[in-house]
């Protein structure tokens, strides 16, 4: 492989450059040979510049973060040249420095964020004691660094002097990645290397960190590089974009040029692949096939056997970088091709046509029926021996909604909202405290014992797809053992064989073929669709009527997630299931709703605050709320300029604890007095089709109009 | 078989099928909707191939599970190989050996023969004249049972208390946990020997031997177990099963045990260690009444003729020591070899018996690494 950006480094004067690879490669030793988890990469990160890298899981991403720092886990090893050039003084080898060494390199020049805040710190001591050991550990003198950390914890919206007093677990999910970032920067470093910095938050606190690194940036005179899955995140943010596929980079050039004329047909696939708000639907499709294994990665191109152009001349010849205009470029013989042949959805805004809303299918009797539904966990302080302050947390308050047959709906809001266990109490896994559930008209815990439903048709009826692919299939048991069980307590006259011809032919109806080489395998035998899959059709086999969708695309690929998603409405339409989908993401929401003809609801702090036809909810939220997700939800393409932030805070009140009134009152941006004091109720405000808010605004409350703001700014 | 045996059959399934949901609210017009559990003519599954499988099928994959797998998963591992052969010795031993040694009494030799000196007494005689090698094989057997009925009681009864303890929760729980405390907080050595003296007509048998000395053995297990199934239960596949109403039963002993089996493993043989060594140390002690010499008894006579100072009879001391100690080697190497057994991906690449190519034998650590 030559050497990429070659053109532009030539020209650009030397110190342009704060880091340098070439020819860089990460390996494992493995008993089966070995696995290049990055395979040469040549590239340059240029001072002042954000560099967005690009990756689907396992495409080598957070190990070009590490070999940027030397700092593969071993026994991995680095091979190549990852030179860093400080602002003044002499390029350093960061390969070949020594421990004491990196040691210095490692947070005073070059910082990283890695993924997973929750896991960074360490539970013990407080956040003040995580800042003095890394200055002292870099021998800096601790009371300047302190101010310097108090001023950091500030420019990122947080209160210092609480936040060095508290502990870890005090500190949300969000304020946990904002201290670490501030911990990353606190000895002044010349580049920050993020590695999924945001991929636990909500969308809201996504969004917000984002923002928030543009003006880090700013003033402290970064360079970044942000290391990611979620191509539409970083699009704003980067400068340059790189496109890693297959450990090597597909495609880098500058963020604008990337995504509106994309040249590598990888960078295409994967920007139709990404579901988002405002492409039409049609154009959205999956990649077909699979990333490839790191120890057998193919011959030439790497994206051939994904590749709808790859002739001979890709299966042989590794593509060089070609140039596709000044600074941009990409590893692909056909890039012009590419260009010409591959649409890029986002291109077109045309507006498509959907299915009838489920509002014109609301006429017939629902099959489930949630009325003011209540869940509460933890347990009142009783006052006897109990000094503690009460612990309850309302999950779910008072919440009511019908699906009908065929229906889907997907409910959507941050983590927390209480939307997982609204799903769990609607498929009766989770009893309500307060509320009915009724499927088909009977109340499905009528006459329970104990926390399982005793109907055992409502039972049959009702059930759960999860998250994560990894742990929803029990990981000792071959396939034919986890689908095998659905059918034995449901079917208990179907002999072996019937069973069997069953599980074949759902598996071949997914797409998992050859069906008879599967039903022997265990679960890490298979790819994170596959298993989902087979999870979904463990569901199927018993021909349930409703099918909670717990985030059911969330882990996975997202070149993956529109076709697990179109596999879901094809199996809603054959089998005649409803779906009741949760996510936190507005985008994978709209994908599922609107393809369907479903409904969104939306979810906060335990209550449904609008719920309506996925088309009005995503062009027409009526709720700040709503409007809120909408902003936070990354758009590629779109040419609008940055908005301001539609929220006031960026925290979400303790549910423990929610606020007074509308419990949206304290980050709406609209909120008025009377706002604080009275609960609105779900009011139809939709035009035409039904799009019930719970918003005094939106509903034109006289109160209201009468009102003051409490807001500071209007 | 004939095709028109195969429709037939079919055809059958499918009337079944209607029987099987007569009153379908849902009133769905077959031909118009594929129902997913196959019961209309029209579904997926007609396209498929119909695979018969018999009855020695299903017992071969019985043996491949329960077999062939685990031996030739084990076949690879020294540690298994040691470990099996050491017990295998200590079984011929229990069984062949007791018929090939007389039994000796005192007097039957000459006093205090070393070792190796005289084949008639290969490994020499005490200071009473007894063939330390006939003592030490015939006190096997009783040993072997006493171990065997001791670690299956500990981990049987401190399994079914932490699995049905920690999956059942509520009022199940705080009784069982208050019965596991209780055991816990009970003094074992003082509570053993006390029964010893109650029980001294039974204590003679090596199996209620055996499940008095793990009598204070079993709730650590419990409680340690209960807080493994504390943590599997909230796994989303748990939840799926009771979402598809499988059995408290299966969902106990097919979805939660298998993940917990290196940890019971570890834990039988670690239980079968401490029952030998605390049976040892009580007839050591002379705690626990004898009738026939075995390992511990040896020790104590030897002890109490002077052996730990007097070279001539140190043989007589070492012999048992060997015993105990080759035993306890052998059944810890067992239990490190066996936990591979239990690993789904081991089990996946010795499928047929065969190692077969490795899949994606470190696709963890792979995902684990780069994630960094």
């Amino acid at each position: 492989m030559t050497i990429t950006g070659s053109d532009a480094t030539a020209d650009a004067p030397e110190e342009d450059v704060a880091i340098r690879l070439r020819d860089t490669s990460v390996y494992f030793g493995m008993d089966r040979g070995r696995s290049m988890v990055l395979n040469g990469v040549d590239a340059d990160i240029r001072r002042g510049e954000v560099l967005g890298v690009i990756g689907e899981s396992g495409s080598g991403k957070s190990m070009f973060a590490s070999a940027l720092l030397d700092a593969v886990p071993e026994p991995g090893v680095t091979t190549g040249e990852v030179t860093y050039y400080p602002e003044e003084g002499e390029p350093v080898p960061v390969t070949d420095l020594s421990k004491a060494e990196l040691r210095s390199l490692r947070w005073e020049e070059i910082s990283m964020v890695f993924q997973g805040a929750m896991s960074s710190f360490n539970p013990v001591v407080t956040i003040r004691t995580h800042f003095v050991e890394t200055l002292s550990a870099h021998d800096y003198d601790v009371d300047r660094g302190l101010a310097r950390a108090t001023d950091l914890l500030a420019d990122l919206y947080l209160d210092p002097e609480r936040m060095l007093e508290s502990y870890p677990h005090e500190l949300s999910g969000g304020m946990k990645q904002r201290v670490l970032i501030a911990l990353s920067l606190v000895l002044d470093p010349e580049v920050l290397v993020m590695d999924e910095p945001t991929a636990a938050l909500d969308l809201l606190m996504q969004r917000s960190i984002i923002s928030l690194l543009e003006e880090i940036k700013e003033k402290h005179d970064l360079t970044i590089v942000f290391i990611t899955h979620d191509l539409p995140l970083v699009a704003d943010l980067a400068d340059r974009l790189a496109v890693l596929y297959a450990f090597e980079f597909a495609e880098i050039g500058p963020a604008e040029e990337v995504l509106e004329t994309p040249a590598h047909p990888y960078t295409r696939a994967l920007l139709n692949a990404t579901p988002n708000l405002s492409a039409p639907l049609e154009e959205m499709r999956p990649i077909e096939g699979e990333s490839p294994d790191p120890v057998n990665i193919p011959k030439g191109c790497s994206y051939h056997p994904r590749c709808p152009l790859a002739d001979e001349e890709c299966q042989q010849i590794d593509p060089g970088p070609y140039d596709a205009g000044a600074d941009h470029d990409v590893h692909c013989h056909h890039w012009e091709q590419s260009i010409e042949d591959l649409d890029v959805a986002f291109e077109e805004t045309v507006d498509v046509g959907t299915r009838p809303s489920a509002a014109g299918r609301a006429s017939g009797e629902p099959v489930v029926s949630l009325s003011d539904v209540e869940v509460t966990f933890g347990s009142a302080n009783d006052g006897w021996f109990d000094f503690g302050d009460d612990e309850t947390v309302t999950a779910v308050d008072g919440v009511s909604f019908d699906i009908y047959e065929n229906d889907v709906l997907v409910l959507v809001g941050e983590s927390g909202c209480g939307k997982t266990t609204l799903g769990k109490t609607a498929v009766g896994l989770q009893k309500p405290t307060g509320g009915t559930v009724e499927y088909r008209g009977r109340d499905v815990w009528e006459g329970a014992s104990g926390s399982s439903l005793s109907d055992d048709e409502a039972r049959r009826a009702l059930q759960i797809v999860h998250q994560d692919p990894g742990s929803s299939l029990n990981s000792h048991q071959r396939v034919r053992t986890i689908l095998e069980q659905p059918l034995k307590r449901w079917h208990p006259d179907l002999d072996g064989n019937d069973r069997r011809e069953r599980i074949l032919g759902m598996l071949e109806y997914v797409g998992i073929t050859p069906p008879g080489d599967y039903v022997d395998r265990y679960p890490h035998q298979l790819s994170g669709g596959e298993k989902q899959r087979v999870a979904l059709i463990r569901s199927m086999l018993i021909n349930p009527d409703l099918i909670l969708a717990d985030e059911a695309v969330s882990a996975l690929d997202v070149s993956l997630r529109v076709g697990m998603m179109d596999m879901m409405i094809d199996l809603q339409d054959s089998f005649n299931t409803s779906f009741l989908a949760v996510s936190h993401d507005l985008s994978n929401a709209r994908y599922l709703a609107e393809k369907t003809g479903g409904r969104i609801g939306v979810m906060y702090l335990g209550e449904l605050v609008e719920i309506g036809p996925a088309e009005q909810i995503i062009h027409d939220p009526q709720h700040p709320y709503t409007q809120a997700l909408r902003w936070a939800t990354p758009e590629l393409g779109s040419e609008t300029e940055e908005t301001e932030s539609p929220i006031r805070s960026i925290d979400i009140p303790d549910p423990k604890n929610p606020p007074s009134g509308c419990r949206y009152h304290t980050r709406c941006p609209e909120a008025r007095e009377v706002c604080v004091e009275r609960e609105p109720e779900l009011v139809d405000v939709g035009e035409g089709a039904s799009q019930p808010t719970a918003c005094l605004r939106a509903q034109d409350d006289p109160d209201y109009r009468m009102s003051e703001s409490i807001t500071d700014d209007v | 078989m004939t095709d028109d045996h195969t429709e037939t059959r079919k055809r059958d399934d499918t009337n079944r099928m209607d029987e099987l949901v007569p009153d379908d609210p849902r009133d769905r017009v077959a031909g118009e909707t594929v129902r997913s559990d196959g019961g209309t003519v029209d579904s997926p599954f007609e396209t498929t191939s119909s695979v018969e499988e018999t009855r020695g099928d299903r017992l071969d994959r019985f043996l491949e599970g329960y077999a062939r797998t685990p031996w030739s998963i084990m076949r690879q591992d020294w540690r298994a190989l040691v470990g099996l052969s050491i017990l295998g010795v200590y079984l011929l031993v229990a069984t062949l050996g007791v018929y090939l040694v007389e039994p000796s009494h005192p007097a039957d030799g000459p006093q205090l023969l070393g070792a190796f000196q005289n084949w008639e007494y290969p490994l020499g005689t005490t200071s009473s004249g007894r063939d330390v090698l006939a003592d030490a094989v015939h006190s096997t057997p009783s040993i072997l049972i006493m171990m065997a009925s001791g670690a299956l009681f500990t981990i049987g009864v401190g399994t079914a208390f932490g699995v049905v303890a920690g999956y059942k929760g509520g009022m199940v729980d705080t009784v069982l946990s208050t019965v596991t405390d209780v055991f816990i907080n009970i003094p074992g050595l003082p509570l053993v020997i006390v029964l010893a003296t109650l029980l001294s007509d039974w204590i003679n048998n090596p199996v209620a031997l055996g499940v008095l000395l793990a009598i204070a053995a079993w709730a650590g297990l419990a409680r340690a177990i209960r807080s493994q199934v504390l943590t599997i239960r909230n796994e989303s596949f748990i939840e799926s099963a009771r979402a598809i109403d499988l059995s408290t039963r299966w969902i106990l002993t097919k979805e939660i045990l298998p993940q917990l089996m290196p940890y019971i493993v570890v834990n039988m043989v670690n239980a079968a260690r401490t029952i030998i060594f605390a049976a040892v140390a009580l007839y050591f002690l002379g705690v626990l009444p004898y009738s026939d010499a075995n390992w511990g008894v040896m020790l104590n006579t030897a002890y109490e003729a002077g052996a730990l100072y007097r070279p001539e009879a140190y043989h007589w001391l070492l012999v048992p020591m060997v015993a105990i100690s080759g035993i306890a080697v052998g059944l810890i190497l067992l239990a490190q070899s066996l936990d591979r057994v239990f690993n789904p991906r081991a089990r996946a690449r010795h499928q047929g018996g065969e190692e077969e190519e490795p899949m994606e034998p470190e696709t963890d650590d792979t995902t684990d690494v780069m994630q960094v």
